[in-house]
């Protein structure tokens, strides 16, 4: 008897034999599909676009700021046990010794220990300006946990990595051979704040996901000269 | 299924609490689309680039298939194929058995709705929790899903909070911020508890073996990070080619389903966790179901497989907006359920729902991938006339709009069933030829207050000159 495989693959081989099932139409070059100043403030888009999902940006203008924003983040609220990716792919130096210097624990392990943290911090990849999106893959030192089990998610990122749209995020991995998708075990692309419109379609914050999610948003030094 | 349609859409009139959640949640969902698909680059330039995305798919689908088996075999997964919903319980049966499986969370999934998987499961001694958190009020409720995205809809938040009153003890509220807080609590001791997360599958992308997955809430990623063994399910059409495809057709996706410009979390699996990596399943596996799809490919309802579930065309849908999910009987409901169910179940298995549509063509103009529904409707009733249906279709569709007339919720209903009935009319043939009975005795009421909406009468007016004319 062939198998299941077989039989679907046969009978699919079969109706697309003949002749193919759509004719086939030349493809246009792709039109993305958000819309772009010629002149797009990059920067300010994707703030205005993580704020409208219910994100909060805080922008630093150098490392220092950032490091007193996340201090204001974690004692704001009253943090005790934090879950972090490995410090090398956060880009912010002296997060552990933040952390050691707030009394913080750092915790790690199983999904139930992670589970009760109060926040986790992670870097990101890259940043989507026209879809406020934050893009994170897994890999060695960046756990899927770290932004997803606990309530307030914290992500660290450089305004260089702030590309225009999801299409250009694809066209960089494509240059890249598409590698990320084959050696992370997860790519996530978060929108803000985790949501659901399930009751009569109307929307409320803060589901199974985190209930808060904040950008730490370093500009560039380029920018300062 | 049963095929019990008439009496459903008897019930579901009458349901003052289903109308006013439908009422309710529809217009949002219409709403939405609209504004979100009119701030893109070029809406039905998009539409077209998503349905040429979806027409090669199809066209090469048995090489896709095969692509992604190989691509998610090398990163380290694990494809089952499954010819129908039995062999579909029966793999994960086998699955659960080999990995000591005793609890289950299951992110959305339409594919195990089509083989009610948490029965086979559940009969099994095994526990399933739904974790998206309309599919988790649904089963905790007893029911099934009534919408494609947003599966409670057919709930007000006041039944809803009484449910979870009744089963689990939440103080009342009549806020969905409560209510949503308190399931979160609850869910979180299941993620955790789970041995094995089962999701569907929006879109699997051939060239480097990966599983999309689309959801707001996290339970979706939860489910599929958090147990050491992952199971995707997906039927054999949801395979696309490139990654540029996905970015077009994820956002439209988005955009048609809720109105974001993404949704929130948007999840890409790409086998189980490495070796190097902190978490993450240990074990993934795929498993690809037919279930009758293979009889679709190569005929003129093809397109119908292109359908990327978004739920569009049921919000936009004027016999939808008044009947809800439950009267069409089976898991896809709505201008799509009413051409998959028939070509997925046998034609004569829901004989009516073909004509459970006015013809109106609202929910081709809200389809992201330009599925030509009403096309395919009529199709579908030609080839039930051609087979010998005794009940003439236009009986049925002048039953619809007949009993909906009589029901008690026909102040709101009014305006939206009279637009449905005479384009119902006029879609037969062009004009009104006459018009019938229930119709008549309206047009001698002239002070009936539920029809007092003037673009109706504009519109009648306008049809009755037209026959006068002929
Ligand atoms: S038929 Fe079109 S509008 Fe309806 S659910 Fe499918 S993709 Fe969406």
């Amino acid at each position: 008897m062939p198998s299941a495989r077989e039989d679907i693959l046969s009978r699919l081989r079969r109706a697309v034999a003949q002749q193919p099932t759509f004719p086939n139409r030349p493809q246009a070059p792709y039109l993305p599909v958000t819309r772009l100043a010629p002149d797009e403030d990059l920067k300010a888009r994707f703030i205005a676009e993580v704020e409208r999902v219910k994100g909060t940006v805080h922008v630093a203008p150098d490392d220092a700021a950032a490091r007193r924003t996340l201090r204001e983040l974690l004692a704001g609220r009253n943090a005790q046990r934090v879950t972090m990716w490995d410090e090398a792919h956060i880009p912010l130096p002296g997060v552990t010794a933040l952390l050691q210097e707030l009394g913080i624990e750092r915790i790690q392990g199983s999904n139930a220990e992670v589970a009760t943290a109060d926040a986790g911090i992670t870097g990101a990849d890259w940043a989507i300006a026209t879809t406020g999106t934050l893009v994170l893959s897994s890999g060695p030192g960046k756990p899927r946990m770290a932004s997803l089990l606990p309530p307030v998610h914290i992500a660290v990122l450089t305004e260089d990595r702030i590309v225009p749209r999801l299409e250009d995020y694809i066209a960089a991995q494509r240059a890249q051979r598409l590698g990320v998708f084959r050696r992370s075990s997860n790519v996530t692309l978060i929108t803000g704040s985790s949501r659901t419109s399930d009751i009569e379609m109307h929307p409320v914050f803060g589901v199974h996901g985190p209930l808060e999610l904040h950008v730490i948003l370093i500009e560039n030094l380029s920018e300062m000269g | 299924m049963k095929d019990n349609f008439s009496r459903s859409v008897i019930i579901a009139l009458n349901d003052i609490q289903l109308q006013t959640a439908l009422d309710r949640g529809t217009t949002r969902g219409v709403n939405n689309r609209i504004v979100a698909m009119g701030e893109t680059t070029d809406a039905n330039a998009l539409r077209h680039q998503a349905r040429l995305a979806r027409e090669r798919a199809l066209n090469h689908l048995p090489d896709l298939l095969q692509q992604l088996e190989r691509n998610v075999i090398a990163n380290g997964g694990h494809v089952l194929w499954a010819r129908d919903a039995a062999e579909l319980n029966q793999i994960i049966l086998d699955l659960c058995r080999k990995h000591d499986v005793r609890r289950v969370t299951k992110g959305k999934s339409m594919v195990t709705e089509e083989s009610e998987l948490n029965h086979a499961l559940e009969a099994n001694g095994i526990e399933v929790t739904e974790s998206d958190l309309g599919e988790y009020i649904v089963q905790l409720a007893g029911e099934t899903p009534s919408h494609i995205v947003f599966p409670m809809l057919h709930k007000t938040k006041e039944a809803t909070a009484q449910l979870l009153h009744d089963k689990l003890g939440m103080p009342m509220t009549d806020k969905p911020e409560d209510m949503t807080r308190f399931v979160r609590g609850v869910m979180r001791r299941k993620y955790l508890e789970a041995d094995m997360g089962i999701s569907g599958v929006n879109f699997a992308i051939a060239e480097t073996g990966t599983i999309a997955t689309v959801e707001n809430e996290g339970n979706n990623r939860l489910s599929t990070s958090t147990p050491r063994v992952y199971v995707a399910v997906m039927g054999i059409e949801k395979v696309i080619a490139t990654w540029e495809d996905y970015a077009v057709l994820v956002q439209l996706l988005a955009r048609s389903a809720t109105g974001q410009r993404l949704s929130v979390y948007n999840n890409l699996m790409s086998g189980p966790r490495r070796a190097d990596e902190p978490d993450g399943p240990d074990v993934f596996y795929l498993v690809i179901m037919d279930n009758g799809r293979s009889r679709i490919l190569g005929t003129e309802y093809a397109e119908s497989l292109a359908c990327i579930r978004c739920g569009a065309c049921l919000n936009a849908c004027p016999v939808y907006q008044n009947i809800g999910g439950h009267a069409y009987g089976w898991v896809y409901p709505g201008p799509i359920g009413s051409i998959v169910t028939p070509l997925l179940l046998g034609p004569t298995r829901a004989p009516k729902l073909p004509y459970a549509s006015s013809l109106c063509g609202a929910c081709q103009a809200a389809c992201p991938v330009e599925i030509a529904i009403p096309d395919m409707l009529l199709r579908l009733r030609r080839d039930l006339v051609q087979a010998g249906d005794p009940t003439p279709g236009w009986r049925i569709g002048m039953w619809l709009w007949a009993t909906a007339f009589k029901s008690p919720v026909l102040y709101r209903l009014g305006g939206k069933m009279a637009g449905m009935a005479t384009r119902l009319l006029a879609g037969r043939s062009g004009k009104i030829k006459s018009l019938p009975p229930p119709f008549d005795a309206w047009t001698k009421q002239r002070d009936f207050p539920a029809f007092a909406e003037s673009s109706f009468r504009e519109r009648l007016k306008r049809r009755r000159g037209k026959q006068t004319d002929a």
